[in-house]
């Protein structure tokens, strides 16, 4: 799902820590929990602190969250949060473009960001005794914004589309059903923004921008590691503690009306194989069905023994993988995920069929205790998992925090483990039904240009240029 | 749902990498051998209630057999489908009602099987990942259903331009050798695959001698060394050596393929012969390309192609520094227009870095990340695990993290010139293009640089 738009490098950190986020939504804890070892200040400026020291390896971790995505953006100018958070790396009145990333790396360090719908995060994972490095990079560019090569970066995030989602057909089916499924809300267009709308963006658009959204009254700093805590939190202090608020943001107040009656997409896309992906309505973790959907979730998609890949995938051989995801911890409610791709030879509509007939079953059958009991070890050993990276551990007091306080962290197991059998087939009834969604099938037009209608040229071509003279 | 092929390029890249502890003393890494032959490598760590342990297998894609290519992958998914007395139903349910994972997985080199698991199911998680490898199912049922499975997902892959053109690249340089084919095969040889095959290359490959164990996690050595010790009594002996396949290498001049496709973006490959990771100068090489195009916006290709051209979201280069010498290779995607123009700059890069000695500025600086950064890479225990199976299967000693600082510092500007001369063949190259060719035109007679 594209929840996320990475930038930068990716890494192998990022990647890895975010997918366990997104698979397990949320955070849990086991006892005591982590969040009464979290120092936290709300400093003049309305700058937010967390710190955590973690001494399981010698290394910290610097987390700023601004409270701007996607979700943020005006018709026209979709992309604008990402954008930003590229040009971001392009210089400040200090430091020139990547400046910032390679003043990062000589220090033993490794720094990305990413952009949401809800969202931006800036990171750097780095050797404990260099944490003072990105705290001044990070201040100074919340402070001094000042970019290099606009034009140049812009163009960077059009391949970078052109990557994730003009050559990917699972994400260009992706896009047009949440488009679908999202008439008001900004959750309406893509978090990397239509191409059109991105080539039109201007640097004035992101100095704008930046000086309403990354004020400090809009962002949290978190730091993990291993360190002590008290002098990083002074660190903080002293280095964010001075920078000076710009405009208020306008309030985000779209409100998506209710969907009532099922909606159909089709995309017809350079492929091999069909897919469908279909998204239902759902509240997010304001609402105490959040709990329970989650655990539907785990039931339906987690897991080789869950509900979806026993039947689509072992039993049945329709698709090539399921899955299914819901998001929790999205601002706004938004949509649990079901989708797939075919084998070869087998038709969207009748793997449909089949995604229907278990959620009828989810419906009108309890789940058993132990089907329930195990999809609730899969969220616990999931948490404990997560507990051994820093990294994870910042992006979960964070996004906590941005939700309205890092303290629900600890809170998430118990609502967890007070789901019942009843509470899955209750919420299964109310919002995994067919008028509450959008069905999305992506049509395969093949992939060779001869079938797409474009030049009659053969697959390979072989050009051998032997002695060039280079 | 969906993966991003960009990430997994850049994670193989990532694993070209050395991963090494400055605090090596924290990993306290013990290292034993069992009965059976196997090797065993424990680092205790006690702040989590969880284990994280790691059996190497001399089982890779490079061991499929002429003709079978994606055997070793079947064999490793078919292992995955349950014991003698457990269905493959029963033994999915059992992992995941404990919430532990346990498989196989198949690399270019090596075949792992792995398991993740809380402290209290430490017993029931090993036992289980025991009896797949001891007492596997390998039922005809399940062989097929995988076997539908892994030509199901090559279908999936072949939607992916980044895909294709890394298929089209091995085959290109490595032709029948064993690093020739992709890790899942291709459609005509996993077709002809039968349930026979993969219990032959089960028996002949699940061996421990030369196999190698780590464990990582909340145990202590003498009882988890115990345990294995009851659990893996069924295996024994040794896999037959591999002869050693020729050095890869490209004829003078530029081979370019180009593969047709209705895409947004040309997905390209240069690349060449490389090294095995035993090569002395693997550290020289390291140094050399994370300055030219492994360490990311510190390299030159980065700031060439992507901060200052515009021309591309991600470039790439790399050393496959394998058991058997692999590819030297630069990857990037670049809308079709960019194609020629990309491929050029990147030349003038490869020539750059042979015909001038790089600056002190760019040697201390990827000299800090490589020493400095390695605690970055073993904060978690799957990494610390993966750590210990690569300084085993490598030879490398336990003492390797003290002298990996040392190896890095005593690269001089002159070391990182003769290497790129050595190993960087702008002159003989590999090109695969997946494009659309009615509008990038790639045509190698585009690419010649201005730079001489």
């Amino acid at each position: 799902m594209k929840r996320n738009s990475f930038d930068h490098w990716s890494r192998l950190l990022a990647t890895a820590a975010m997918s366990l986020i997104l698979t397990f939504g949320a955070v849990r804890s086991t006892h005591a929990g982590i969040s009464d070892a979290v120092k936290y200040a709300k400093l003049p400026n309305g700058l937010q602190v967390l710190v955590l020291e973690n001494h399981k390896a010698p290394v910290a971790t610097l987390n700023v969250f601004f409270h701007v995505g996607s979700r943020n953006e005006q018709v026209g100018k979709t992309g604008l949060s990402h954008l930003l958070e590229h040009l971001m790396f392009r210089g400040t009145k200090k430091y020139g473009p990547e400046e910032f990333s390679n003043i990062i790396q000589e220090n033993g360090g490794e720094d990305n960001a990413f952009t949401t719908e809800d969202y931006t995060d800036y990171f750097e994972v780095i050797n404990r005794d260099h944490l003072d490095v990105p705290i001044a990079l990070e201040s100074d560019r919340m402070a001094n914004f000042a970019p290099q090569g606009f034009d140049s970066e812009k163009n960077v995030v059009m391949e970078e589309r052109r990557l994730r989602t003009e050559d990917n057909p699972e994400d260009a089916l992706q896009e047009m059903t949440q488009a679908a499924a999202f008439v008001e809300h900004p959750y309406h267009w893509p978090v990397i923004g239509w191409m059109h709308d991105v080539a039109g963006l201007t640097l004035d658009d992101a100095m704008t921008y930046h000086s309403i959204h990354y004020s400090p009254r809009n962002a949290i700093v978190v730091a993990v590691g291993d360190f002590d805590g008290d002098k990083v939190m002074k660190q903080i202090s002293d280095a964010f503690g001075g920078i000076p608020n710009g405009a208020v943001a306008q309030p985000m107040t779209e409100v998506e009306p209710p969907q009532d009656g099922e909606r159909h997409v089709t995309v017809r896309h350079a492929a091999n194989l069909p897919a469908f992906a279909e998204g239902f309505h759902t509240p997010n973790y304001q609402n105490n069905d959040a709990y329970a959907l989650e655990v539907a979730g785990e039931i339906l998609g987690d897991g080789k023994s869950s509900r979806l890949y026993k039947d689509l995938v072992i039993e049945k051989q329709m698709v090539v993988e399921s899955g299914v995801q819901y998001q929790m911890t999205s601002f706004d409610p938004n949509l649990l995920w079901i989708s797939g791709q075919m084998r070869p030879g087998i038709k969207a509509e009748d793997a449909l069929a089949e995604v229907d007939r278990q959620l009828e079953e989810l419906r009108t059958k309890p789940v058993s205790a132990e089907e329930l009991q195990k999809a609730k070890n899969l969220e616990q050993a999931g948490f404990v998992f997560g507990q051994d990276s820093v990294f994870e551990q910042a992006m979960q007091l964070g996004l906590y925090q941005m939700l309205g306080n890092y303290r629900m962290v600890d809170q998430y197991l118990a609502n967890i483990d007070k789901v019942t059998a009843e509470d899955v087939q209750r919420v299964a009834k109310k919002y995994l039904v067919a008028a509450n969604r959008t069905v999305g099938i992506l049509v395969p037009t093949g992939v060779l240009p001869h079938e797409a209608g474009g030049g009659a040229s053969g697959q390979v071509h072989h050009q051998d240029m032997i002695g060039e003279t280079l | 749902m969906i993966r991003n092929r960009f990430l997994l390029v850049v994670l193989s890249f990532t694993a070209l990498l050395a991963i090494l502890p400055r605090h090596a003393a924290a990993l306290e890494i013990k290292r034993s051998q069992l009965s059976n032959g196997a090797i065993l490598l424990v680092s205790e760590q006690h702040q989590l209630p969880m284990i994280s342990l790691a059996i190497s297998f001399d089982a890779g894609a490079r061991r499929d057999p002429h003709g079978k290519a994606g055997l070793a992958a079947l064999t490793a998914d078919a292992l995955e489908q349950g014991t003698k007395d457990l269905s493959a139903d029963e033994f999915n349910k059992k992992t995941d009602f404990m919430g532990s994972s346990v498989g196989v997985e198949t690399d270019h080199d090596y075949a792992s099987a792995t398991m993740t698991s809380l402290k209290k199911y430490e017993d029931e998680t090993l036992h289980m990942l025991a009896q797949i490898l001891v007492n596997p199912g390998l039922r005809d049922a399940d062989i097929a259903r995988k076997k539908a499975d892994q030509i199901a997902g090559i279908n999936a892959e072949q939607e992916q331009p980044g895909y294709v053109a890394q298929v089209a690249f091995l085959k290109q340089l490595f032709g029948d050798g064993p690093y020739g084919h992709p890790i899942n095969g291709v459609t005509e040889t996993v077709t002809t695959l039968t349930p026979d095959d993969v219990r032959n290359f089960y028996r002949d490959h699940y061996k421990t001698g030369g196999a190698v164990i780590a464990v990582t996690g909340d145990v202590k050595e003498d009882e988890i060394k115990a345990k294995l010790e009851k659990e893996l009594a069924g295996l024994s002996g040794t896999v037959s050596p591999q002869a050693e396949p020729p050095q890869p290498t490209v004829a003078a001049g530029i081979h370019l393929d180009v593969i047709d496709r209705t895409v947004a973006q040309a997905n390209l490959i240069l690349g060449s012969g490389g090294i095995a990771r035993s090569n002395p100068d693997y550290y020289k090489l390291q140094v050399m390309n994370y300055i030219l195009g492994g360490g990311g916006f510190a390299s030159r290709l980065m700031k060439v192609v992507r901060s200052k051209g515009g021309l591309a979201y991600g470039v790439s280069s790399g050393f496959q520094a394998w058991k058997f010498p692999g590819a030297f290779l630069v990857v990037l995607q670049t809308k079709n227009k960019s194609a020629n123009d990309a491929v050029k700059m990147i030349l003038e890069q490869l020539h750059e870095i042979q015909d001038k000695p790089v600056s002190d500025d760019e040697l201390n600086a990827a000299k800090r990340f490589l020493v400095g950064s390695f605690p970055l890479k073993i904060d978690r225990q799957s990494q610390i695990t993966g750590f210990m199976l690569g300084i085993e299967l490598n030879n490398l000693g336990l003492d390797f993290a003290d002298r990996y600082p040392k190896l890095i510092d005593a690269v001089t500007a002159a070391d990182v010139q003769e290497v790129a001369r050595k190993y960087i063949h702008p002159e003989a190259l590999n090109v695969i293009a997946v494009t659309n060719q009615a509008e990038a035109k790639v045509a190698a007679a585009s690419f010649a640089p201005n730079v001489h």
